[in-house]
């Protein structure tokens, strides 16, 4: 990294002094300035959108609005002919549809679980820092909601939140019965860390492999049961029952490329964020099928969304090297005492304060000239991940967050001797769908829960909240179906036409279709493949090996 | 600044990337990411297992397309890997039990296959032999990295499903734990301070209630 040679050379010489510097502590109302001033949620790229429950009231982000006033990829001669009966359709297969799957296990009830990528593809394999609940000694479910409430800035709902704190060490428990490990002191108690917000330490983690650690015990354990799970089945649309209740979906086998027509007492929604629609060009930490599908098919049917506005950046998405931009570096990174330093090596900003609050910090430093620019124009502040090897003795870093290391050494970057670049990422949708307490939608016949759900949160969620939440009502869903099921009804796209005819109305036509299902970036979209078509763009340059057999990579050892 | 373009070769055809990224990305920039499974894109959920041929007569080797840097004259081949159900974990496992649940374990002939196609650098062989000797702290340790993406075990010409076993050996230790602080904070019923607490927080406005939730963050209660 020879490009930023002179501000290393900073980082270096003031990295003594900085050991025992204490945090730059801002007060509540600077607090509140930055983020108005600085943080993207607040830059103006909005607009109200003219169709559905939340017409013409809260602000969406363009790229947010424009889906929710595009057509569906279905055909309109389309009709639906139901291809699978089930009692329960959980749309989506990561933390939270999994959770649900495994909490119905005993509920007699059939389940299916149709996922657009693989089982587990999800953003909650990608979580790294931890899983809050209130365990430590000086802690409480109180402490833990006072915390998150200030952290959302009071605009949380409350009778959610409180579920999510009083249900966490239950949800835990959960977990572990399933065989989850989580990082434990010398005598055996938990270890607790803090997170950006957190008063008291209260995360739970397994290294920098939390998210992944629960996501493989869930899918282990869900495997093995009776789910039958739908991988490569994105859902496209909600059906109805001609009037006002969801009685299924429309698929689409996205290897087949056929439609797949599916009746169902009960729709979970747990369909995830929408990362990879790239808010303002940010980067994102998300994975491929992060694009927001669930918001499109509820609102559809009339469910409203909650802050439909309110999106996080993480602070420190990487910014270096080119590969790895936008992908996530975790907050427990500060939270071991990474400092955050602009290009003189000074610190701006209590590393362990509120995301918004530190996400704004980083972009105002950047804004007003004190940034690190690469050589592909991105730009950046230092994370001091060498601070922890003085701070807290060598090894720590390769013990405690070995997916760092791996991550970075690939690119012939040590974080043990060498700090990283980070910037703002997008990380999480903290608005959503609205829920009741029983993860009902405002439509009978469809639940949701986690990420694609909003109100827990606020308008900004803590470290260690988004495990818990796909946990704890993963889990409340799951008790709440069998409760309220409803008898099955007729599977119809009358709401579908009823947007459409909406859609018709409004003075602009949008061609992109929605759901979107991947990035644009990555220039993967939604296609019927009924009738076979001739291959094209298939040209090889000569020499090249034909053969789609993949060659044995042992062969010559 | 310019940056260099490169050829690489994904499942017989050719495209042209920019250095430095992934193979994942230039499959995206060509129009071409349906060739390989993707999921994640941030190398922790191993959709996008591939082959690679080197131009420069390198061994070849497997890898995560999503990580993996183009270079160039590389071949890529996607290389998916079906997941496995794998057995229930048993509760305080020990050496006979995962013989019993696996009675593949011994068949390893020591090819060492498995750790070099393993994206993560987990020792895996190292691995196999220590569940041999009944070793499942360390072998718990040694899967603590595991992405399940299968490699390991879609290498393995003896069928000895290292990865499946690693996660049958965390998720029974795991179970076998105890965890005093979880049955207390299940079992306990509301005492009255609780509820006090929880009235001062809940019944109130949303301004008010901002105002108290600050204070109870700094002594973690209410001071009365």
């Amino acid at each position: 990294m020879n490009w930023a040679k002179a501000s290393l050379e900073k980082v270096e010489q003031t990295r003594t002094e900085r050991m025992n510097q204490s945090a730059p502590v801002i007060s509540d109302d600077e607090a509140q300035n930055l983020i108005r001033e600085y943080h993207p949620d607040y830059v103006g790229n909005e607009r109200k959108i003219h169709v559905g429950p939340n017409a013409d009231s809260d602000p969406f982000p363009m790229e947010l609005a424009d889906l929710l006033e595009s057509d569906s990829p279905i055909p309109k001669d389309f009709v639906p002919n139901i291809d699978i009966e089930t009692d329960v359709l959980i749309l989506g297969g990561g933390g939270a549809g999994v959770t649900a799957a495994l909490g119905l296990a005993d509920s007699g009830l059939t389940v299916h679980l149709a996922t657009k990528l693989r089982l587990g593809d999800a953003n909650t394999v990608m979580a790294e820092g931890g899983i809050q609940a209130a365990l430590g000694k000086d802690d409480s479910p109180r402490r833990h909601f006072a915390d998150s409430y200030v952290g959302g800035h009071g605009k949380n709902d409350t009778g959610l939140l409180r579920h999510l704190c009083e249900e966490g060490p239950a949800g835990i428990q959960w977990l572990t019965h399933l065989g989850t490990l989580f990082d434990q002191n010398d005598d055996g108690t938990f270890r607790f860390r803090k997170g950006g917000g957190t008063s008291t330490p209260r995360v739970l983690a397994c290294r920098d492999y939390t998210g992944l650690e629960i996501m493989r015990v869930l899918k282990n354990a869900v495997t093995s049961g009776a789910t039958h799970v739908l991988e490569h089945h994105a859902a496209v649309e909600l059906t109805d029952d001609g009037k006002d209740r969801v009685t299924g979906a429309v698929l689409w086998n996205t290897q087949t490329g056929k439609l797949v027509t599916v009746s169902a007492r009960a729709v979970i929604l747990a369909t995830g964020g929408s990362g990879q629609l790239r808010l303002q060009g940010y980067p994102t930490s998300n994975h491929l099928g992060a694009t927001g599908d669930g918001l499109i098919l509820a609102y559809r049917q009339g469910c409203s969304l909650v802050f439909p506005g309110s999106h996080q950046y993480h602070p420190s998405g990487s910014s270096y090297p080119e590969a790895l931009v936008g992908q996530l570096v975790t907050e427990s990174i500060r939270s071991a005492g990474a400092q955050i330093l602009n290009v003189n090596g000074e610190r701006f900003i209590d590393e362990m304060t509120f995301r918004d609050v530190v996400a704004a910090a980083i972009i105002r430093e950047v804004v007003e000239g004190r940034g690190i620019e690469t050589p592909t124009q991105r730009r950046g502040v230092w994370l001091d991940t060498p601070l922890i090897e003085q701070t807290k003795g060598k090894g720590t870093l390769a013990h405690q967050f070995p997916g760092l290391i791996h991550r970075f050494k690939r690119y012939g970057i040590d974080p043990v001797t060498q700090p990283i670049l980070v910037y703002p990422t997008l990380h999480y949708q903290n608005g959503g769908v609205r829920i009741d307490a029983e993860c009902r939608t405002e439509r009978t016949g469809l639940w949701a829960a986690g990420e694609v759900t909003g109100g827990v949160h606020g308008t900004n969620r803590l470290m260690g909240n988004s495990l818990l939440d796909i946990i704890v009502f993963g889990r409340r869903v799951s008790e709440s179906v069998p409760q309220n099921l409803p008898e099955r009804g007729a599977v119809t796209l009358s709401r579908l036409s009823r947007y459409r005819e909406e859609l018709s109305g409004l003075p602009h036509t949008l061609e992109a279709s929605a759901p979107q299902l991947y990035p644009r970036i990555s220039g993967m979209k939604f296609e019927l493949k009924e009738i076979p078509k001739p291959e094209t763009g298939t040209e090889t340059s000569p020499g090249t090996a034909q053969s789609f057999e993949p060659p044995d990579p042992f062969a010559s050892r | 600044m310019e940056t260099k373009k490169v050829n690489i070769t994904v499942a017989g055809k050719t495209i042209q990337a920019r250095e430095g990224e992934t193979i994942i990305h230039a499959l995206w920039q060509s129009g071409l990411g349906h060739e390989i499974q993707t999921g994640c894109v941030g190398g922790v959920c191993g959709a996008c297992t591939v082959t690679l041929r080197f131009a420069d007569g390198r061994q070849g080797s497997t890898d995560l397309a999503c990580l993996r840097p183009v270079e160039e004259g590389m071949e890529v081949f996607p290389f998916p890997v079906d997941a496995l159900a794998s057995p229930p974990p048993v509760s305080d496992p020990n050496e006979d039990q995962l013989r019993a649940t696996f009675p593949t374990v011994d068949r390893c002939t020591k090819c060492d296959n498995c750790t070099i196609a393993c994206p993560m650098g987990i020792p895996v062989m190292d691995s196999v032999l220590r569940m041999q000797k009944g070793q499942l702290e360390a072998v718990a340790e040694d899967f603590t990295t595991c992405i399940h993406c299968g490699l390991c075990r879609a290498v393995c010409e003896d069928k000895v499903l290292p990865h499946t076993m690693g996660i049958w050996v965390r998720r029974s230790l795991g179970m076998s734990v105890d965890h005093p602080v979880l049955d207390q904070a299940s079992k306990a019923e509301m005492s009255d301070r609780e509820e006090l607490e929880w009235e001062h927080l809940l019944n109130c406005d949303d301004e008010e209630r901002l105002k108290r939730a600050k204070n109870f963050r700094k002594e973690g209660t209410i001071v009365l």
